[in-house]
């Protein structure tokens, strides 16, 4: 075990928990939703890709652009059922939060029910080659992932900042009221955001099957593991997030080489509530100079 | 509703001569919950007209605005916005019409700071060009409203949350006047204000040039408005009391 490999792993699960992230944090902060579901969406779209190389090609974009658009769909799907009808309802947080949980556990039950108990696994889609870098071996799959995830994740945010629909996003992510004021339409907005944190969650979950295998219950760690890295980059802010998964990542990278690998959730959770009782807000709470109301 | 002289009796519904209505308002009631603000209102705005809105805390002159804009807990009575009904029976949902509301021609500027703490000037100014034609035409409009309100010019790249309280009232003003409204709503644009910067608002408001649109604003402050609406109507207790207009020649008293 030497630690250049510790720490590129530890940079390859920083990105795709990042992804995961930035995902739950627009989705809170835009719609007010604590998507519950996003695990489910995670492991669905894991299937998508997966029948894509089955039946279509293994072509690795084509694998990729299946389980993305998967996510979009089933963010879509989630839309549909626990946004559009109960969001203007009052408790709409705590009834919001129990339809997700419950598409969640349906949708969890039919995968296995439709798939199977058995892990399906993915295609290699960033091929075999290694890179020798200073002593640390790099693989295909760590390169890709790690290039694949900061590429996305830069257009979407990218795309939110220059683009109309990004701004009426932006906007409803730090006013709601104001924005239906402004004549921004919360369910438009809202399926475009579920679609976007859907497409994240696609991606994040065919990044992972170069890890991990595919299975019903496989999204729970990971959204788990995305709920605390929003949780402690402050819910709703982006670059907290980005910052949130790096040192969450050092950590668990550090924790399993200098502890040993069962106590890194141990070390996670403290580093979280240590940083939540100095900021409240989370690791934004530091980087945002704007007066609140 | 002591501080205008001249009563005359409520309304007529129907446009000043030579005008169109853009705004009718007939038989509204709304309010939040168990509790109804406003009581059967009707209320005619002609095109052209700049109307003042004044009555005491409480009365229902935000609820007005918000019950025109369908944000209100619920409503029932008719709203005619250029001839297209916008009013509807509602019982919940605050918000979730006002975007089509808005599209019709409504450009609302709400009390207080319902501003976009982490968006810049110019963003935000953005944000208020709702229609395809205002996102289109949105750099003149900016320009429009950076002439209007000079001090923004400085700050276009500042997020809102960092400027002072009068910056933002600019802001919150310039955002709904980048819209392609034909009837702006300006609920209180001098609240916590100090008296020198409000007026200098309430000057800019002034300034838009209306042509076929309307403006209604709300205000406590009498005298603010002595000389410069066409016309002031008084709102009590959910209902629209006494009007007066500027040809009348409107007195207010002083000490109030």
């Amino acid at each position: 075990m030497d630690i250049g490999f510790i720490v590129s792993n530890a940079v390859v699960l920083a990105c795709i928990y990042g992804t995961l992230a930035i995902g739950l944090s627009i989705t809170w902060s835009s719609v007010g939703l604590i998507n519950l579901a996003y695990g489910f969406i995670f492991a669905l779209s894991g299937y998508g890709a997966w029948l894509a190389s089955q039946y279509v090609t293994a072509n690795g974009i084509v694998v990729l652009g299946a389980g993305v658009l998967t996510g979009a769909l089933g963010g879509m799907l989630v839309c549909a059922l626990a946004f559009i009808p109960i969001h203007d309802k009052p408790n709409f947080t705590v009834r919001g939060l129990i339809a997700t949980l419950a598409i969640s556990l349906v949708g969890t039950q039919a995968l296995l029910w439709f798939f199977g108990p058995r892990a399906k696994n993915l295609p290699e889609i960033f091929g075999f080659w290694k890179v020798h870098l200073g002593g640390i071996i790099l693989t295909s799959d760590k390169i890709g992932n790690v290039v694949t995830s900061i590429a996305v994740v830069t257009a979407v945010l990218l795309w939110m900042r220059s683009s109309r629909r990004g701004l009426e996003i932006r906007a409803m992510m730090m006013n709601p009221h104001a924005a239906s004021i402004v004549g921004i339409g919360v369910r438009k907005t809202g399926f475009y955001v579920m679609a976007i944190t859907g497409g994240l969650a696609g991606l994040a979950a065919v990044l992972l099957s170069q890890t991990y295998y595919i299975s019903p219950f496989g999204g729970l760690t990971p959204m788990i593991k995305g709920v605390s890295i929003a949780l402690c980059g402050g819910l709703g802010s982006v670059r907290g997030a980005v910052i949130a998964a790096i040192v969450l990542g050092l950590n668990e990278a550090l924790t399993s080489r200098l502890l040993g690998g069962q106590y890194v959730l141990i070390t996670q959770f403290v580093l979280i509530i240590v940083i939540l009782l100095i900021r409240p807000r989370g690791i934004a709470g530091m980087l945002d100079r704007a007066r609140e109301a | 509703m002591s501080a205008i002289v001249a009563l005359s009796p409520p309304p007529a519904l129907a446009p000043a001569p030579g005008k169109r209505a853009v705004l009718t308002v007939k038989g509204l009631s709304a309010g939040y919950g168990p509790m109804r603000v406003i009581h059967d209102l009707d209320l005619i705005v002609s095109s052209g007209e700049r109307l003042g809105l004044v009555g005491l805390n409480g009365h229902g002159k935000s609820t007005l605005f918000y019950a025109i804009a369908g944000l209100t807990g619920w409503q029932r009575g008719s709203i005619l916005l250029n001839g297209v009904e916008v009013g509807r029976t509602r019982s919940q949902g605050p918000g979730r019409y006002t975007h089509t509301v808005v599209r019709q021609g409504l450009a609302l500027i709400p009390q207080g700071d319902e501003i976009f703490h982490g968006l810049t000037v110019e963003e935000h100014l953005d944000s208020g060009a709702f229609t395809p034609r205002a996102w289109k035409e949105r750099k003149a409009r900016k320009e429009r409203i950076y002439a209007i309100f000079p001090p923004l010019v400085k700050l276009m790249k500042t997020p809102v949350g960092r400027l002072s309280g009068g910056e933002r009232r600019m802001v919150s003003i310039g955002r709904g006047l980048m819209a392609d409204a034909s009837l702006f709503l300006v609920d209180e644009p001098t609240l916590g204000l100090a008296p020198k910067i409000g007026k200098s608002v309430l000057d800019a408001l002034m300034s838009v040039e209306l042509e076929d649109s309307a403006m209604v604003i709300a205000e406590q402050n009498v005298a603010l408005l002595e000389g410069r609406v066409d016309r002031v109507i008084g709102m009590h207790a959910g209902k629209l009391k006494g009007e007066a207009s500027a040809a009348l020649g409107f007195q207010t008293r002083r000490e109030l």
